[in-house]
């Protein structure tokens, strides 16, 4: 997957690029380059010292990706919890509220059985919650609202198996309390996460592929 | 005793997870049906299975599959058929949704009216070019009065003879050729179908507005209430807006220059459009621009959340206050 310092998955399908990235064989077998800039998980893996190959789920597991946007990450994800035709059994649910997102990810769910693209609000999960019966391996929150640690919280309890992984992407420009930098936030959301008891295995900060923002790789 | 129930099943156990009793609905496989399900559950209602089983166990406890204080027991979960089913049902309500987003006429008059702003710059710029390419070769041809005319006079010209005497001009000895006067009469002629495809639009946006804010669009006339809207991302955030927020809307740039910079607030954003402002003197824009905002938000307050339209006996009010205000400040302060 990681060659060099590009990011590739294998492509689950075959000869489509979705967000205009660089597809390239290998051994006969199609990867799509995971762009850094465009995608904040991808970020992550490129700035990651410690976790880089344990913050993405495994093969075959069920995700909830809250605040899904357009399905650039989401493309990478369902490469390698899905694969081609879904072969792995994976599940990823996609939460967005956005329209004019869902749209790109119903159009992608159409070659990508497993991938279940919903609209609704990420803060109201009784609304979409039945779409999830059982609870998830992986949960991924990127919705930058002031309330975005709080919403975190509340999904990773809800929702997380014991010993899943949760990714929090924080975008420091999104909390309402002006601390005077970006550092004191980050170390206070930390701290909050924390106090939840949850461990924080790393804390990531994108500077340099995401403006103010930092992703926390946490398990409960 | 515990009642779980889910969008499929429901069922009754006590509180050591023995359970008692189950209801299972089987009718998943029709599409249609099951989004209603999720329609009924989302809304936090009960299902006909667990209602069926609050009947028979009225002191048992109702939860929601999920609920953290679920007793550990073999609820009825759904098998992996019904699950992929609930994936097609939910892409199914997804679509639906998106579907319904074009319904929705903010948005529609959203690309109404950026799409206007776009025709009318491209036929700004097209009507200076047409003007200027014109006045070289009709040096003595003045068009300030009538530009927009213009374009339909090349339209109607032969030549540029008729077109001289159609200016009422005399002709220089030096004339374009055969086929530069052609392009000139083609960019004519966009230029004339540019200026009705506005016209069309705003029509257009008249109308949707009219109806989707009748009294904003009686106060402020429908493209001006049109284009609020669209600032504030909405009839439902524009209703929210406070009075302060509306009078400046659209002259952001100024707005934050001032908090920044200490330079003078702006006094008036889109609402300077309205002739109550614009035809006004200089020194009582602020005042009347202050006055028209607070019962504009009024006026978009009863659209947004279903008062009586305004007719024109409301309007008639505000006109008259700016009269008043008018008439109170004949004349500028004195520095």
């Amino acid at each position: 997957m990681i060659d060099g310092k590009a990011i590739w998955s294998l492509n689950a399908v075959p000869k489509q690029s979705v967000y205009g990235e660089t597809l390239r064989k290998f051994r006969g077998e199609e990867y799509r380059r995971w762009d850094p800039t465009r995608s904040k998980l991808g970020a992550a893996i490129a700035r990651a010292r410690n976790s880089q190959y344990e913050l993405l789920p495994d093969e075959g597991d069920t995700c909830l990706y809250l605040g899904a946007g357009h399905g650039t990450s989401i493309s990478h994800i369902y490469d390698q919890v899905c694969g081609q035709n879904n072969v792995k059994q994976g599940r990823i649910i996609a939460i967005d509220i956005s329209t004019r997102c869902l749209r790109d990810l119903i159009h992608m769910s159409q070659s990508r059985p497993g991938l279940v693209p919903v609209l609704g609000d990420a803060r109201k999960s009784d609304k979409w919650g039945l779409m999830v019966p059982n609870k998830v391996d992986w949960i991924l929150q990127d919705v930058s609202q002031a309330d975005q640690c709080e919403i975190f919280v509340n999904m990773v309890k809800k929702f997380l198996k014991p010993e899943g992984k949760a990714l929090l992407s924080l975008k420091a420009a999104s909390e309402r309390f002006s601390k005077d930098s970006d550092k004191e936030v980050f170390t206070a959301v930390r701290e909050q996460l924390e106090s939840e008891g949850f461990t924080v295995t790393e804390q990531i900060s994108l500077h340099g592929l995401e403006d103010k923002h930092c992703l926390y790789f946490v398990r409960n | 005793m515990w009642l779980w129930y889910d969008w499929r099943a429901a069922a009754v156990a006590d509180s050591d997870g023995n359970i008692l009793d189950i209801e299972i609905w089987d009718g998943w496989k029709d599409l249609d049906a099951l989004c209603s399900r999720i329609d009924i559950i989302s809304n936090n209602a009960t299902t006909p299975e667990a209602e069926r089983l609050l009947e028979r166990f009225p002191d048992s406890k109702l939860r929601i599959h999920g609920s953290a204080d679920l007793p550990q027991a073999d609820w009825p979960l759904p098998n992996h058929e019904a699950i992929e089913y609930l994936d097609k049902a939910a892409i199914l309500l997804s679509k639906r949704g998106v579907e319904a987003a074009a319904g929705d006429p903010d948005r529609r008059l959203e690309h109404l009216i950026h799409a206007s702003d776009e025709l009318r710059a491209s036929l700004l710029t097209m009507e200076s070019r047409l003007v200027e390419w014109v006045g070289l070769f009709l040096p003595e041809a003045r068009f300030e009065r009538d530009r927009a005319g213009l374009a339909v006079k090349v339209t109607a010209s032969e030549n540029l003879t008729t077109l001289a005497e159609e200016l009422n001009v005399s002709l220089p000895s030096t004339g374009p050729s055969q086929n530069e006067w052609v392009s000139l009469k083609d960019w004519a002629t966009s230029v004339r179908d540019l200026g009705s495809r506005i016209e069309l639009m705003e029509n257009v946006i008249r109308e949707l507005s009219s109806t989707h804010m009748p009294s904003l669009s009686a106060l402020l006339g429908p493209i001006l209430a049109a284009r609020l809207s669209v600032e504030a991302h909405g009839l439902m955030r524009l209703a929210r807006l406070p009075a302060g927020t509306m009078q400046i809307l659209g002259a952001e740039k100024a707005f934050f220059n001032h908090l920044k910079t200490g330079a003078p607030s702006p006094k008036h954003g889109h609402i300077f459009m309205h002739p109550w402002i614009s035809r006004s003197p200089r020194w009582v824009r602020g005042k009347i621009a202050r006055m028209v905002a607070a019962k504009a938000t009024i006026a978009a307050r009863c659209d947004a959340y279903g008062g009586t339209a305004w007719g024109s006996k409301e309007v008639d009010e505000v006109a008259k206050k700016v009269a008043i205000i008018r008439s109170e400040n004949p004349k500028p302060p004195m520095r």
